[in-house]
């Protein structure tokens, strides 16, 4: 799915946000129960963040096309079911995926304030990963 | 979504019109219902103006800063219900949902500049401009203002001049446009939510038979207006007949330089969000490209290129870069000018007249659509197509672009796009339009300055937004004073 509009951009950053909580809430028991729940609670901020952005970051600008951003390359399987070892490799995956997505989309998109903020998640997405335990 | 027949606001209430003329507003892309608009009696006009008469005198005694905090609460009901407006504004016109959130976003900053009323609206003084004789300029509020909405931004233009006249102390009533009216009746239910004085603001929908009655109406002492050149002069003329105040923005033709030194893989996506943006139905679209020497063979190759890429599409769905025009009516008129177009010898180089989008066969869209070897005499070089008809005119110096910008009627924007900061201050010394870009295709002014216009495309002497619009709606009164 071509990610060719500012719109388009946003919105799926906000599912990979809500899927992110979603996981991560799920996922919290037994020793990642702490990690996890905490990850979940940056994740539900991180989305009230892009919602506001997607709201008061609006101009002209943002109706210029955007090419060469496919969502499937961003997109990672997450399954909260699974034992400790497998919920973290997947927590891995996400924060990994998600930081390169936010750079890839940082470098496309039209508004200075929208390219501050995707850079600083996808370093808040590094130092996420780098917590895992 | 249907919306039902919608009703009129008038002295806090919500209020079914008695007429029975109703219009149906339909989805442009998907042809469903979306609502039914009375055309409102004369009766009822007269009952919302009297009214906002009556409200008048407690409002305007109304301290200004209190009056701002009802901006203030405005502002944050239409930022709850922000999704729900661009949605509600798809619906009715078309437009994608990222455009229709820009809408709401600068309908928001109208808001927000009018909750600092309190200081813009101060007057000014000075001690003895005679021995022992103070001098001073207070500015008042006057009474009953109205507006006449436009269908292109349903929900913001409206509020280029609500917040403010209502801020400064005027009370207030907004006619929709009858082609979309559902998302300005929206934002009145905010309205009716932030808790106006009853009477303060009014809503009454209908057509050119409200709009006459509001231009007659001894009570009503000034109109703002925003549309096509003829209806504006219409309305001018009118109002300025019964002695009201009124500033009327009008049609647009605008032209893009584009200089042999601009750098063209910027230049062309603003160019095509000009053109395409809202389908070109707006004031501001870019109409004319002027390709100046050698920048034209590259730039008109880039244009179709990217133009034949736009996709579209209903605008609820993201990824669309492009919505219907507004109407059936309104697809017939730009597949006329298209057609007059080749009759007078332009060349079509992407043909946006018999698209099909996949699951909207109701849907009224037009491609984008550009022509090349215009000519300044044709047709659809001179005339306001509002659709996405992009016209190519070569020319071979800035100084042709120029002439050919003066030799049109209108005047409301133009842009350059260059890397020269020479030609750029040339431009806008010597251009004749109300807003300038450069490098910018779409000159939109925000709230805190006024949205410019000349010739053709401006009636009056104040325009909406910023301090014109705090000028429009006040007076100045002059008290010279000695005490004995």
């Amino acid at each position: 799915m071509e990610l060719g509009t500012f719109g388009a951009i946003l919105k799926f950053a906000l599912e990979l946000e809500e899927r992110a909580a979603a996981f991560y809430e799920a996922g919290a028991r037994g020793r990642l129960a702490e990690d996890f729940a905490e990850l979940a609670r940056g994740s539900r901020k991180r989305h009230r963040r892009l919602e506001q952005a997607r709201r008061e970051l609006v101009n002209e600008m943002i109706l210029e096309s955007i090419t060469g951003l496919e969502g499937e390359a961003y997109t990672v399987d997450l399954d909260a079911t699974v034992d400790e070892a497998e919920r973290l490799r997947q927590a891995e995956r996400l924060e990994e995926t998600a930081a390169r997505f936010y750079r890839d989309a940082a470098a496309k998109m039209p508004i200075r304030e929208i390219v501050r903020l995707f850079e600083r998640l996808a370093r808040e997405n590094d130092r996420r990963r780098a917590r895992l335990p | 979504m249907e919306y039902g027949t919608l009703k009129n606001y008038v002295n806090g209430e919500w209020v079914p019109s008695q007429s029975g003329d109703l219009l149906e507003v339909r989805n442009p892309a998907t042809g469903e219902l979306v609502a039914r608009v009375p055309l409102s009696t004369e009766d009822e006009v007269n009952r919302a103006v009297a009214a906002a008469k009556a409200a008048f005198q407690e409002w305007r005694e109304t301290p200004p800063m209190v009056r701002a905090r009802y901006m203030f609460r405005l502002k944050a009901l239409m930022e709850e219900r922000f999704e729900d407006l661009a949605r509600t504004i798809v619906q009715e016109h078309g437009k994608i949902l990222d455009e229709a959130r820009g809408e709401v976003r600068r309908a928001i900053e109208n808001v927000e500049a009018a909750a600092g009323i309190p200081s813009l609206m101060m007057g000014y003084n000075a001690e003895d401009i005679a021995v022992g004789i103070d001098e001073e300029c207070i500015r008042q509020p006057i009474g009953v203002f109205a507006a006449i909405a436009p269908f292109n931004f349903p929900a913001m233009v409206p509020f280029w001049f609500l917040p403010y006249a209502v801020a400064t102390g005027n009370t207030y009533i907004v006619k929709p446009s009858e082609v979309c009216p559902v998302s300005q009746n929206r934002l009145f239910e905010l309205l009716d939510e932030a808790d106006f004085p009853p009477g303060v603001v009014n809503l009454v929908n209908g057509a050119k038979g409200v709009v006459d009655v509001l231009l007659a109406h001894p009570d009503v002492a000034g109109v703002s207006f925003v549309g096509s050149t003829p209806v504006a002069k219409y309305i001018y003329a009118t109002a300025a007949a019964h002695g009201k105040r009124a500033q009327c923005q009008a049609g647009a033709k605008n032209c893009l330089v584009v200089m042999p030194d601009a750098v063209l893989d910027r230049t062309v996506p603003n160019i095509l969000s000009s053109a395409f943006g809202t389908a070109g139905q707006r004031c501001l679209a870019g109409a004319l490209v002027l390709a100046v020497g050698e920048v034209y063979e590259p730039l008109k190759a880039q244009l179709v290129e990217g133009a034949s890429r736009i996709k579209l599409g209903y605008g609820l769905e993201e990824g669309v870069q492009m919505g219907p025009v507004v109407s059936r009516k309104a697809k017939e008129r730009i597949l006329g000018y298209i057609e007059k177009g080749l009759e007078e010898g332009a060349e079509l180089i992407l043909d946006g007249r018999n698209v099909r989008v996949e699951g909207y066969p109701n849907g009224h869209f037009v491609g984008p659509t550009i022509f090349d070897r215009v000519r300044p005499e044709m047709t659809i070089a001179r005339e306001e197509i509002f659709g996405p008809v992009l016209g190519i005119i070569p020319v071979a110096d800035f100084d042709e672009a120029l002439a050919i910008i003066e030799g049109l009627p209108y005047g409301n924007a133009s842009s350059i796009f260059t890397t020269s900061g020479k030609w750029a201050r040339e431009f806008k010394y010597r251009v004749r339009t109300g807003n300038v870009g450069v490098n910018i295709g779409i000159a939109a002014p925000v709230a805190t300055f006024p949205f410019g216009g000349m010739k053709d495309s401006f009636f009056g002497d104040l325009h909406g937004q910023g301090r014109d619009a705090i000028r429009f709606f006040t007076d100045c009164k002059i008290v010279i004073t000695r005490w004995f």
